[in-house]
């Protein structure tokens, strides 16, 4: 295969410019905007950005504005699909709630985890 | 570029990519690039109901550096074919 | 297979010999795949046909709190396995 046969690494974001993405990062948090630009290493540029946080069945969206995102960040980009977005089963609730029930849920981790720590001393064999 | 030029062959075939956060996707695929991103189309996410953000995802493009694995359609691969190139690539 | 092929200078040369042969790969995350080595490259990016994929889980009880070690396998018939989530490959398995 020759050299100039083979497109540039990442060329295929060509096709999602000016669209309105989903970005999935390594961190869980999901990002939705419109993409302006981007580079070989998938470096993305989005504008009018919103984080879309999800617990269970809720959500809520946190305006973020112009967002750069490093590319080692990004686990994938999606094309939403207007007509299923947001999904159907997914409930809107306010930004409050749902930091209220990420706090909730944290906090009951975290008692599992205290629990596992004492129950592990008690038995100390 | 063995596995790059591997997956050209498989573009338009239903692959299933398992990413390392465990996240399942089965599609068409679209395009492969020298780092192995790769795009599917008409996706549908294995456990939809755990990750429910990606219902209204119908076409993606994965990061290469994400992927696991990616689950082969078995009438697509040639193994005398990849041996052959495997050779090749090991002799440099 | 020529004299040349079968010489081993370098790691990779060791894999080489291990070509349509049953191996034993080590990945990141508790999990072991078994599986007939087809094709690999520098990076340890393989293809690997009749794999078993072997996955080490510990869960925490909801009531006594006690971890539980949990093993799942899975067959798939071909697999590509990402080199960069490799820890080690064990040549030809005795069985």
């Amino acid at each position: 295969m020759s050299l100039d046969e083979v497109p540039p690494p990442g060329a295929a974001l060509v096709e999602e410019l000016d669209k309105r993405l989903l970005v999935q990062l390594r961190d869980g948090r999901k990002i939705v905007g419109i993409l302006r630009s981007f580079d070989q290493f998938a470096n993305l540029v989005l504008e009018g950005a919103v984080e879309r946080i999800i617990v269970g069945i809720l959500y809520a969206e946190d305006p973020l504005g112009l967002y750069v995102v490093r590319g080692e960040n990004v686990v994938l980009l999606g094309d939403i699909d207007p007509a299923h977005d947001p999904p159907a089963i997914l409930q809107k609730v306010s930004l409050a709630e749902i930091r209220q029930i990420q706090r909730d849920e944290k906090e009951q981790e975290k008692i599992k985890k205290t629990m596992k720590a004492r129950m592990d001393f008690l038995e100390f064999d | 570029m063995l596995f790059y030029s591997y997956f050209k062959t498989l573009v338009g075939k239903q692959v299933t990519v398992e990413l390392k956060n465990d996240l399942a996707i089965t599609g068409t695929l679209h395009s492969v690039d020298q780092y192995l991103n790769i795009k599917l189309n008409n996706v549908h996410v294995v456990n939809e109901q755990k990750y429910p953000h990606m219902m209204s995802v119908r076409n993606c493009f994965i990061r290469g550096s994400v992927v696991r694995y990616v689950q082969l359609p078995p009438g697509s691969v040639d193994v005398e074919l990849l041996h052959d190139a495997t050779r090749r690539e090991a002799r440099g | 297979m020529t004299e040349e092929d079968a010489t081993v200078k370098e790691p990779l040369d060791l894999i080489k010999l291990s070509l349509d042969e049953r191996i034993y790969v080590k990945l990141r995350g508790d999990r072991e795949l078994r599986g007939r080595l087809h094709a690999y490259d520098q990076h340890l990016n393989m293809i690997l046909g009749e794999v078993e994929e072997t996955i080490t889980t510990i869960e925490i009880d909801d009531e006594t709190y006690e971890e539980i070690i949990k093993t799942n396998k899975r067959a798939v018939p071909f697999l590509f396995v990402r080199g960069d989530g490799v820890i080690l490959v064990s040549p030809p398995l005795r069985q």
